[in-house]
């Protein structure tokens, strides 16, 4: 009975966490292996739940980076909106950022500082940056990228308050961007394929908006 | 991770329940306990009553116990305020608030409400009379009487000193407390966070039904039409099936919805036709800002359903200002069914007819022919969008479409 209430406690934490470790100089790769990218050296990195990637130095809530690859299907769980590859850059940024609203009060009425088109790893995407305060007043910055691939979006997002964290981890930020590459699997298919579809796939009537 | 002991931060959305803590939970367990801790809370109240305010001057008497309520009331509202979601607006709160004070003129300049910006069809009142009413709910409303309704009831949580009463149940109750710390470590002697549950969450049945029944005598005797009030809940309902909205919502709780309605009904049955505030249009024109910064607020969330319940009834036309075609053109085109590009582009078309200087029907209708491949209609609408708001926060994207359509539409016959 005892071996089999350790083995189901067991089974329950393997699914909710895997242990934290120091970024060393090396390239990391994404849980699934779809992506590498360098991360900022001697920040900790964690694989949380739905194998997203988070970084921080001090703590996530006082910066974090954090690298999702999920399905554009179920990409957007609380707006419960299927996206499709075929979207605009900017109806994925919309859908982002009504994802990031539906998380609490405070971040519903966030602010959209800045909204682009944005290069990522190749890709067509968009970036963005909201601003919103929390229940003490303190305000709090996300900057976002992503671009659909296939059947999947991927996205790196960077928060922290504005209050001295956001403008000194910014550039470690930009560089963890710069850096994110797909795996060579992915690459064969992925590069400039958001270019061509901008420019030639336009024929493509099943776009839901902009 | 290493945690700061003296900024909390909070930026990563999930800080708070798991990783912050320093080692990661199950947010269902989280969800689970949160759920258990209001049930055990609902269970333990029972009993205990105390007498309503009979005017301002009776708050002064305010002390022990609840003085210490109101202070955590204070220290909610210090958090809303300080979180930056009021919505500000002030001829709509201002509107809001003279309803409050007809309904309660002896508490004149001791209940003061606010908007909240959200789309939540939610209400709620803190134990030191501050009143919160989100937007979404405000838009909803048909008429000044169903606004009534609403603050009526909510003013009597107030006057009723229903938050005082919960608290002290929570307080009495020693089995709640243990079970408390059970499962939720460190929400026992935190009331704050109670008050905030039981006020979102609605109180106890009791107090809802006393609500009810006082706040429609306040509706009574400052001459609204009673009749409207069924009615709000009759809307509401209606948004409720449309939607299917499974979230906080306004007397939702206690009791259960269709029989506040039965209640409502009952309690107009014999009262005299004709009072006040049944102009669906007097409404329409103080809340003609505030509903279209709602729709903004409920298509940027994604809530595309919401919105078209609002837009798609040909009967409330009259009631939105003419933009707000564009914002039901937004619904269609948010929400993606098949047909809806063209219901989106109609309604695109008939708001550039009734409002031709509200630039973002322009860009709508641009990005939908872009995609239909119609590239010389493209770049028309999109230049004219341009044109209309130079400094659009989007014109990098329009930008970028142009670009493609000029290109396309130069090589298209």
């Amino acid at each position: 009975m005892n071996r089999l209430v350790i083995a189901a406690v067991l089974v329950i934490l393997s699914g909710c966490a895997f242990g934290p470790k120091r970024v060393d100089s090396s390239r990391t790769e994404g849980p699934d292996k779809s992506y590498t990218v360098d991360l900022p050296v001697g920040w900790i990195s964690q694989v949380t739940y739905h194998s997203r990637l988070l970084v921080s130095r001090d703590g996530p809530p006082l910066e974090y980076i954090l690298i999702t690859k999920t399905s554009l299907k179920t990409a957007f769980p609380k707006t419960k909106k299927a996206a499709s590859e075929t979207m605009l850059p900017a109806e994925l940024a919309e859908l982002q950022i009504a994802e990031i609203k539906s998380e609490d009060q405070y971040t519903a009425a966030l602010t959209v500082a800045e909204n682009e088109p944005a290069e990522i790893a190749g890709h067509q995407g968009f970036r963005f940056r909201v601003r919103y305060k929390n229940n003490r007043g303190l305000e709090i910055q996300r900057v976002a990228y992503g671009f659909a691939e296939k059947s999947d979006y991927y996205q790196v997002q960077f928060g922290a308050p504005t209050l001295y964290y956001f403008d000194r981890y910014y550039p470690d930020f930009q560089k963890t961007v710069a850096s994110f590459q797909l795996s060579d699997s992915n690459k064969k298919t992925s590069a400039l394929k958001s270019q061509r579809l901008l420019s030639e796939n336009l024929t493509r009537s099943n776009w839901t908006g902009h | 991770m290493r945690r700061n002991k003296t900024i909390r931060g909070d930026a990563y959305p999930g800080a708070q329940s798991d990783l912050a803590a320093g080692s990661y939970r199950c947010r269902p367990f989280a969800r689970a306990a949160a759920t258990a801790l209001i049930l055990a809370w609902a269970v333990s109240a029972a009993g205990a009553k105390v007498e309503p305010f009979s005017d301002s001057a009776a708050l002064e008497h305010v002390n022990g116990d609840e003085r210490r309520v109101w202070t955590q009331g204070n220290e909610i509202a210090l958090a809303i305020d300080r979180g930056g979601i009021i919505y500000e607006n002030p001829g709509a709160s201002a509107y809001v608030q003279s309803v409050m004070d007809r309904l309660f003129p002896e508490f004149k300049g001791s209940v003061q409400v606010a908007i909240v910006k959200s789309s939540q069809l939610n209400a709620f009142a803190l134990p030191n009379g501050r009143i919160y009413i989100n937007q979404g709910l405000l838009a909803r409303l048909r008429n000044e009487a169903q606004l009534a309704t609403l603050l009526g009831h909510e003013g009597t949580h107030f006057t009723y000193r229903h938050g005082y009463q919960s608290e002290r149940k929570v307080k009495n109750a020693g089995a709640f407390a243990t079970f408390g710390s059970m499962i939720l470590p460190g929400a026992v002697g935190f009331l704050p966070q109670l008050l905030a549950i039981s006020s979102v969450y609605g109180f106890s049945r009791e107090m809802e039904t006393e609500a009810d029944v006082q706040g429609f005598a306040r509706l009574q005797r400052a001459g609204y039409d009673v009749h409207e009030s069924p009615r709000i809940f009759e809307h509401l309902m209606a948004d409720i099936k449309a939607e299917d909205i499974k979230e906080p919502f306004f007397f939702a709780t206690h009791p259960k919805l269709a029989d506040r309605v039965q209640n409502m009904k009952k309690l107009s049955a014999g009262a005299p036709y004709g009072g006040d505030g049944t102009s669906d249009l007097e409404y329409a024109n103080r809340m003609a800002q505030l509903r279209l910064d709602s729709l903004e607020h409920m298509l940027s969330m994604g809530r595309a359903k919401s919105a078209l319940v609002m837009l798609s009834d040909p009967e409330r036309v009259p009631e939105f200002p003419p933009e707000a075609q564009y914002y039901l053109g937004e619904a269609y085109r948010l929400r993606g069914h098949e047909g809806d590009a063209r219901l989106a582009e109609e309604a695109y078309l008939k708001a550039i007819e009734v409002a031709p200087a509200f630039p973002p029907s322009y860009r709508g209708l641009g990005v939908l022919r872009f995609k239909a491949n119609h590239y010389t209609d493209a770049q028309n609408y999109l230049d004219r969008y341009l044109e209309l708001a130079p400094d659009a926060p989007d014109r990098k994207y329009v930008d970028s479409y142009l670009s493609i359509a000029r290109k396309k539409a130069g090589s298209q016959p």
